[in-house]
């Protein structure tokens, strides 16, 4: 209890000692993590987007006549990129042309008999593999042709790519930044008390007595940095996505309170994760040179 | 304790022998003066007994227990058991002297209790309890001296090791420590004091141990302090 109501005391001591500098380092950590949260938002909405344009992806592949419809079928659901496969004869096609048409659908009946071939719904499992399933229903000699929306699939999987790599590079960067800051922070604070920490392993504290303190207020720093950037995220975030749900209805966007929350949790646990292992690594390296024997 | 130097010798760059294969035996419960002029070793034995260094030659043992060969998570342990006044009072400039003589039981999870309790009784000890509100930096050089005493009596140790202890003091001030020192001695701890004081050594008549240049000149039961020649 003593032990733990010192530590304290001297993690608040340093705190109050070198306040400006902690402020410098929770001004920088939050920064950091605010951005990195951003981007990591920006990457997970852009991924959401795919999964739900992938859950929706189908190719239609269109039969010559005369094919076997269930033997081509059998042949297509073998295939591993396939995740279902409906059969649809020329009547329900047809059905579902008129019904898609509305108001001009009459303009079918001009055409007299139905000109539609038989037809397969094909639901792929993601976008990545819709070109090379088309690629080989085209070179199957019982299909005629192929429709598909690859395009914006395509489109949207390369920007989940190009975000994905940047929360990657963001990530990074917040961890370099983020650690040299608290590192050097605790650096300092650990030099401009070089003389205590002798003195105090002189007469008997142990490394870890010693240490804790300058362990808690790296850990702190990151911690609160972490918290603030946490409610700008909520401050930036939410509007955000409410301003942009009011102009781009048909975007599906995360805003799930629980999904959020957990991913705030997770931001913090990384600031304050970041601040102990820096801080634990300073302090050790510091420690050890200060305190050899001649 | 029982402290014991077999063939010591230090060496600092660039070539500087500050101890020369010393052979020596001091025994629980006495009362060891080291004498010597200035940059004969005196302290660098001392800081050998501490840990604070570790020989080039040779090992210091402690309670049978070889120095060099102990783990550096048991230093601070051992610490604990050493009473240490340094040459410079080694005292923390920002804690009060309170502060300063608690904290090194604090470190050992003492009951707050009773780190009051023995914190407030070395400080009148050593007669700074009007003082105990007071930071280093407010005291005299004698003063400083006496919290540091007071401090390496804090944890009752059973070796007191003292580089100087009445070097910064008035006669009436040292004879006082001395008393003190003399008093836990009597209470069988193991004390090593480095002095140049010749008058506490002649009127105290203790063993005496003399270094000339590195090498151990003299041990004398109940010596004096003999350098009074050379200077």
């Amino acid at each position: 209890m003593t032990t733990f109501s010192y530590i304290l005391r001297d993690t608040g001591r340093l705190l109050i000692r070198h306040w400006f500098l902690g402020l410098l380092t929770l001004l920088t950590t939050s920064v950091m993590v605010w951005i990195l949260g951003l981007t990591t938002l920006f990457s997970l909405n852009v991924r959401h987007q795919l999964s739900r344009l992938e859950s929706e992806l189908v190719v239609q592949p269109y039969l010559k006549k005369g094919a076997e419809v269930e033997k081509v079928a059998e042949k297509i659901r073998a295939m591993p990129a396939v995740l279902s496969l409906k059969p649809l004869s020329p009547e329900d096609s047809l059905a579902k042309l008129q019904s898609r048409m509305g108001s001009q659908s009459r303009a079918l009946s001009l055409m007299g008999t139905n000109p539609l071939p038989w037809n397969f719904e094909v639901r792929v499992r993601s976008a990545r593999e819709v070109e090379p399933l088309v690629r080989t229903l085209m070179g199957m000699e019982e299909i005629d042709d192929v429709v598909y929306a690859g395009m914006v699939v395509q489109r949207v999987a390369s920007l989940s790519r190009v975000t994905s790599r940047a929360a990657v590079v963001m990530f990074v960067i917040a961890i370099l930044v983020t650690s040299l800051v608290v590192y050097n922070t605790i650096h300092i604070s650990l030099y401009s008390r070089r003389e205590e920490i002798a003195i105090m392993y002189l007469v008997g504290a142990t490394r870890s007595y010693i240490s804790t303190p300058f362990v808690l207020e790296g850990t702190f720093l990151a911690l609160l940095g972490s918290l603030m950037a946490v409610g700008g995220i909520a401050l930036a975030y939410l509007p955000g996505i409410r301003i942009l749900q009011e102009n781009l209805p048909f975007l599906s966007l995360l805003e799930n309170p629980r999904v959020i929350g957990q991913f705030c949790l997770l931001l913090v646990g990384f600031g304050a994760t970041l601040g102990w292992v820096c801080s634990c690594i300073v302090v050790m390296r510091f420690m050890s040179s200060t305190i050899r024997p001649d | 304790m029982k402290i014991k130097f077999s063939g010591v010798s230090k060496v600092f760059e660039p070539g500087i022998v500050a101890l020369r294969d010393i052979h020596l035996q001091i025994d629980k419960g006495e009362f060891v003066y080291v004498v010597g002029a200035t940059g004969s070793g005196k302290s660098t034995l001392l800081k050998l007994i501490t840990r604070e260094m570790i020989p080039t030659r040779g090992s210091v043992f402690v309670n049978d227990v070889n120095l060099r060969k102990m783990r550096a998570v048991d230093i601070p342990y051992y610490r604990r058991d050493v009473g240490l006044v340094a040459q410079d009072f080694r005292l923390i400039p920002h804690l009060t002297v309170f502060e300063n003589v608690a904290f090194v039981m604090e470190a050992m999870a003492v009951p707050p209790r009773m780190v009051e309790y023995r914190a407030s009784k070395v400080i009148e000890q050593v007669g700074l309890w009007r003082r105990r509100f007071m930071r280093p930096p407010q005291l005299s050089g004698g003063e400083q001296q006496r919290v540091a005493i007071a401090r390496a009596l804090a944890n009752s140790p059973s070796l007191f090791v003292a580089d100087e202890p009445t070097g910064n003091l008035d006669f009436r001030t040292a004879a006082d420590v001395m008393k003190i020192l003399l008093s836990i001695n009597a209470a069988g701890v193991t004390v090593v004091m480095t002095t140049h004081n010749q008058y506490i050594v002649d009127s105290c008549r203790q063993r005496v141990i003399e270094l000339s240049e590195g090498k151990l000149v003299r041990d004398e039961q109940l010596g004096r302090y003999t350098l009074d020649d050379n200077f």
